[in-house]
């Protein structure tokens, strides 16, 4: 009906147009509508060609288009609503993060600091503090390269790398920002980093921070780090790119897990497809290695071949900063590249002799190792005997998890989990459960966080596991 | 021009077209880029030809209408940039207001206008002005051309494809 009345007045528009014109013959040139219809667009074409150009002028937003912006804005709170399980306050100490400890005005055993070694409030490094103190004061009041850098720091610095057997290293004022300094100084835009997808927060944020390509592997999977490997080197094949650094970013025991990474397996991928490695051994330092030197010691494999090192040393060493290692180049770069050396205050230098001291503790008494040792492999022992949980981590591990047997998501598990610390922090022990920030993107379980340390007594980590395993069945089966 | 002082070289300051900071419009900025695209629509109309054997005015309407939709699905209706450096400056405008900075009537646009109107020149032309494909053609290059209006800049009609909240 409609195409119909169209046709009509196409007909008739048509015959119009080629009334006048139907026997006009201009230089044998047969004029009919068409032509006239073309006349039209060429010369339409001509007056857009015709066109000057101008630059449209910037107007300001009239009243009413704010208005109109100012109601349509709705504002993006800063922070998600807060949960129940946000407000949960963690337990707050009242004596020295040791073996033992005090909450809330009652002693209870503590397995919830990183104390390894069991230094922490050790006489000798309570002097050593004292003495760096009468000597230099508390603050260093300046960052490394503006008047800060102090005598011990360089001593502290000599230490280190004499002990870990590398040519020099460099330190850091806060352990979280040793990780997250070290990455982005070498690693920039456009390099590729494959990471372990269960690394902890403070590498996640120097892999954000370094604004490089990161693909993650499945945690501690050496079969997936190589079938990465062998996808980029598919894709180098295929596009030629230009050359990049290319790290591998692992850790040598999992803040987030407990487990160890295979460094042989690592060292040999990096050499065959030329990618270099970064290790963070923050809970492998005076841990792992018949003189606690690390993860390399304990591999056998000569430290040279790891790149860079970098650690904590709130962990083993009962101190606070991180250090990062490895040869002089590496260690010289970071002197004006490593953001957390060159913009934050230095180290306070009581500190700085606090690990001094630590370091010489633990070359002079292999027997804290020993003990360490001991107390992991009796603990995860009776640790297995408790139904409804699995024990996580590697068997050297001082970092235990205990994973519920039946989990669910991690909001889940975390639920069950925290009442089983509550509980256990009645009977008398000091535990935590694992607790992410709502900016990790770490996808691994939930679990309990026992960190064993060498001056636990036996008797205590027996007593342990045995209200453990009570507690735990308890919640288990008011769960079922 | 006037060249009052003609011993005195040199003393206009030469105007040079400053560069062009989008990345998603500089491309439109490199000579044969026309030629390019006078040769993909010539080389799409062969291929037409080829894949279905159609005759050529078929060919030249279904070129139309597929310049049509490809050219206003990417000049006049996607809006922002693929690159994350800009941060955003583009996020509210569509690649056809992005273009030579926004000023209108320049060497390009008058190019990327001319091209949809001499498409419905040879698609009509060699369909004999048959009705259906006409009025598709018909439609397909107003529409083109109306979006290139600079009248049209940066106006949304009915608040289509405008995006006020973030």
């Amino acid at each position: 009906m409609a195409t119909g009345m169209v046709m009509e007045m196409k007909e008739t528009l048509v015959s119009l147009l080629d009334a006048p014109l139907a026997d006009a013959v201009i230089f044998g040139i047969h004029i009919d509508g068409h032509l006239f219809l073309e006349t039209l667009l060429v010369v339409v074409i001509a007056f857009l060609l015709l066109q000057k150009s101008y630059q449209p002028e910037k107007r300001p937003l009239t009243e009413q288009e704010i208005d109109q912006l100012c109601d349509e804005w709705t504002p993006e709170p800063l922070h998600p609503p807060i949960t129940k399980e946000m407000e949960l306050s963690p337990p707050v100490l009242e004596s020295a993060a040791g073996p033992h400890t005090v909450v809330n005005g009652k002693d209870v055993i503590n397995l919830s600091s990183a104390n390894y070694l069991g230094l922490i409030g050790h006489p000798k490094i309570k002097e050593a503090c004292n003495a760096a103190l009468e000597k230099y004061g508390v603050g260093a009041c300046g960052p490394r390269g503006f008047y800060g850098t102090i005598d011990v720091h360089m001593d502290l610095e000599a230490k280190i790398a004499q002990f870990m057997g590398t040519p020099d290293s460099i330190l850091y004022s806060y352990g979280l920002a040793t990780v997250s300094s070290v990455i982005p100084a070498f690693c920039k835009r456009g390099d590729l980093i494959l990471a372990d997808e269960g690394v902890n927060w403070g590498i996640q944020n120097g892999l954000f921070l370094s604004r490089s390509t990161v693909r993650y592997f499945k945690h501690n999977d050496m079969a997936s780090l190589e079938a990465l490997l062998e996808d980029v080197r598919q894709e180098d094949r295929r596009k030629k790119k230009v050359l990049n650094r290319r790290f591998i970013v692992v850790e040598a025991i999992y803040q987030n897990s407990g487990e160890m990474v295979p460094l042989d397996t690592v060292v040999r991928l990096k050499e065959k497809y030329l990618f270099r490695v970064l290790v963070d051994e923050s809970n492998s330092i005076g841990v792992l290695g018949k003189t606690g030197r690390g993860l390399s010691e304990h591999f056998n494999i000569p430290v040279e071949k790891i790149d860079i090192i970098t650690s904590a040393m709130g962990h083993s060493l009962a101190s606070v900063g991180g250090f990062c290692t490895g040869s002089a180049k590496v260690v010289d770069h970071q002197r004006l590249s490593g953001a957390g050396y060159c913009f934050s205050a230095a180290l306070p230098p009581f500190l700085a002799s606090a690990s001094i001291t630590a370091l010489e503790l633990l070359e002079d008494n292999p027997v804290l190792l020993t003990r360490l040792r001991r107390n992991i492999s009796f603990f995860r022992s009776k640790l297995a005997t408790i139904p409804g949980v699995v024990v996580r981590g590697h068997a050297l591990s001082p970092l235990i998890f205990l994973h519920l047997q039946r989990s669910g998501s991690f909001a889940e598990d975390s639920v069950i989990l925290q009442q089983i610390v509550d509980k256990m922090l009645e009977e008398g022990v000091l535990l935590s459960a694992s607790k992410r920030s709502l900016l990790d993107k770490c996808k691994l379980g939930a679990g309990i966080r026992i960190m064993v340390t060498a001056s636990h007594t036996e008797a205590e980590l027996l007593s342990v596991s045995s209200s453990l395993g009570n507690v735990i069945q308890s919640v288990v089966t008011a769960q079922s | 021009m006037m060249d009052a002082s003609r011993g005195v070289g040199g003393i206009y300051v030469k105007v040079v077209p400053p560069p062009d900071v989008n990345k998603n419009t500089s491309w439109f900025q490199y000579p044969g880029v026309w030629t390019t695209y006078i040769l993909i629509i010539f080389i799409s109309w062969l291929l037409i030809l080829s894949v279905f054997g159609c005759d050529a005015g078929t060919a030249w309407t279904v070129v139309n209408l597929a310049h049509f939709a490809v050219t206003y699905r990417f000049f006049h209706w996607k809006k922002g940039t693929p690159f994350a450096e800009d941060q955003g400056d583009y996020a509210k405008l569509t690649w056809w207001e992005q273009m030579d900075n926004g000023r209108q009537n320049t060497r390009n646009r008058k190019f990327l206008i001319v091209v949809p109107v001499v498409l419905y020149l040879i698609a009509s032309h060699t369909t004999d002005y048959r009705n259906p494909v006409l009025i598709l053609n018909t439609i397909a290059v107003f529409w083109l051309v109306i979006a290139k209006f600079p009248n049209m800049h940066k106006v949304r009609i009915f608040g289509i494809n405008s995006d006020y909240d973030t």
